[in-house]
């Protein structure tokens, strides 16, 4: 037998505990800012959604470099022509998906009448922008985590999601609230 | 050529992924009262999505190595190796939910903010158990589904849980404050 729940307790443990805190944390400047989301709900309604763009594409990055270091078509650099070539790429598909999902949101919002003074371009500039300082942040990291893991000869496959993701989650709240500070809207 | 099929490839699986976290974030909008009501519910939300994500993905990856290795086939499923996966993500739901209950209750106790702890608890510990046998038992239908048909399980059980396991964690959330905010 090759599986025994004391040896999955034991593995998945440290690493969970290290993430839930992180994720309190992320809970915790939502409470701080409970008022906020509770006069704008269409700012609940896209925090997972914010996260979880951010969280695919910087997995989907980290396991395209991963494949690269594996096979030896990406180099340990951070000069490597297609490394820069897979990091840009996915801050297009990032904005593409942010861009679609705002405005799908929004109208989601306007046809359950919980939006209020808000304007869709106003909305849209906060998602994108906020999504874009997020996927360039998360990129980055899931770039250095798959570098860091693979020099020391750890797979990068079972490193890059969980950070990338983790991270992802605190920063995505801290974007989305700093970018909704300075256009101001109902703060 | 290149940038062109990357975005192809990958562009409608993360939209198809994000209209699905649409639905967890109109779910937690439905649940304003109830975040108005309990002090701390809102804190608990980012800990057991991310609990949910990490240790079911976990699973479907172990069981599509076990596929890989041998151990675990269509017609040999239910056996040993799959029990004790199925029971070592149940003890992990169970310990991680309770500590994600004590987090929440401390740091808002410690901001000035004084949830009740045992209904915190019970709220993360009921939705953390039924999530886990919801997405347990669907991890196993489309792990079965996939071998059937000879597809590589690598490929369909880490997006498909993703997306899923999100929706449902938030409906699981939803019940489980509304249970105990009647019960208790």
């Amino acid at each position: 037998m090759i599986y025994s729940w004391k040896k999955i307790v034991k593995h998945g443990l440290p690493l969970l505990t290290i993430t839930i805190l992180i994720e309190i944390f992320a809970g915790q400047i939502l409470q701080g800012k409970q008022e906020s989301l509770m006069l704008f709900p269409v700012f609940l309604i896209s925090i997972p959604v914010i996260n979880s763009i951010s969280g695919n594409i910087g997995s989907v990055l980290g396991a395209r470099i991963a494949s690269g270091l594996h096979v030896g078509y990406i180099s340990l650099s951070l000069k490597d022509k297609e490394m820069h070539d897979n990091f840009l790429i996915s801050i297009l598909i990032g904005l593409i998906t942010y861009l679609i999902l705002a405005i799908v949101i929004y109208y989601i919002a306007l046809f359950s009448k919980i939006i209020e003074d808000i304007a869709l371009i106003e909305f849209v500039a906060i998602i994108i922008l906020t999504g874009f300082l997020l996927i360039c942040v998360v990129s980055f990291i899931s770039v250095i985590t798959a570098f860091i893991s693979f020099k020391r000869g750890l797979d990068p496959d079972d490193m890059v999601a969980p950070v990338v993701t983790t991270v992802g989650d605190i920063m995505g709240i801290v974007f989305l609230f700093t970018i909704w500070g300075i256009f101001g809207v109902g703060i | 050529m290149y940038a062109k099929e990357m975005v192809k490839q990958s562009l409608p699986l993360i939209i198809f992924c994000g209209l699905g976290a649409i639905v967890t974030g109109s779910t937690l909008g439905v649940m304003q009262d109830l975040l108005r009501e309990i002090p701390g519910l809102i804190v608990i939300v980012p800990a057991i999505i991310a609990l949910r994500g990490n240790i079911s993905t976990a699973f479907g990856s172990r069981l599509g190595s076990a596929y890989h290795l041998g151990v675990i086939g269509a017609d040999n499923l239910w056996n040993e190796e799959l029990k004790q996966n199925i029971l070592g993500s149940f003890i992990l739901s169970l310990f991680v939910s309770i500590i994600i209950g004590l987090l929440a209750y401390i740091t808002s106790f410690i901001l000035g903010i004084y949830p009740n702890p045992i209904k915190l608890i019970s709220i993360v510990l009921i939705a953390g158990l039924i999530s886990a046998v919801i997405l347990n038992l669907m991890t196993i239908v489309i792990i079965y589904l996939v071998f059937k048909r000879g597809y590589d399980p690598d490929n369909i059980t880490g997006p498909a849980l993703a997306t899923f396991g999100d929706i449902i964690t938030m409906l699981s959330l939803f019940g489980s404050a509304l249970l105990v905010e009647v019960a208790i």
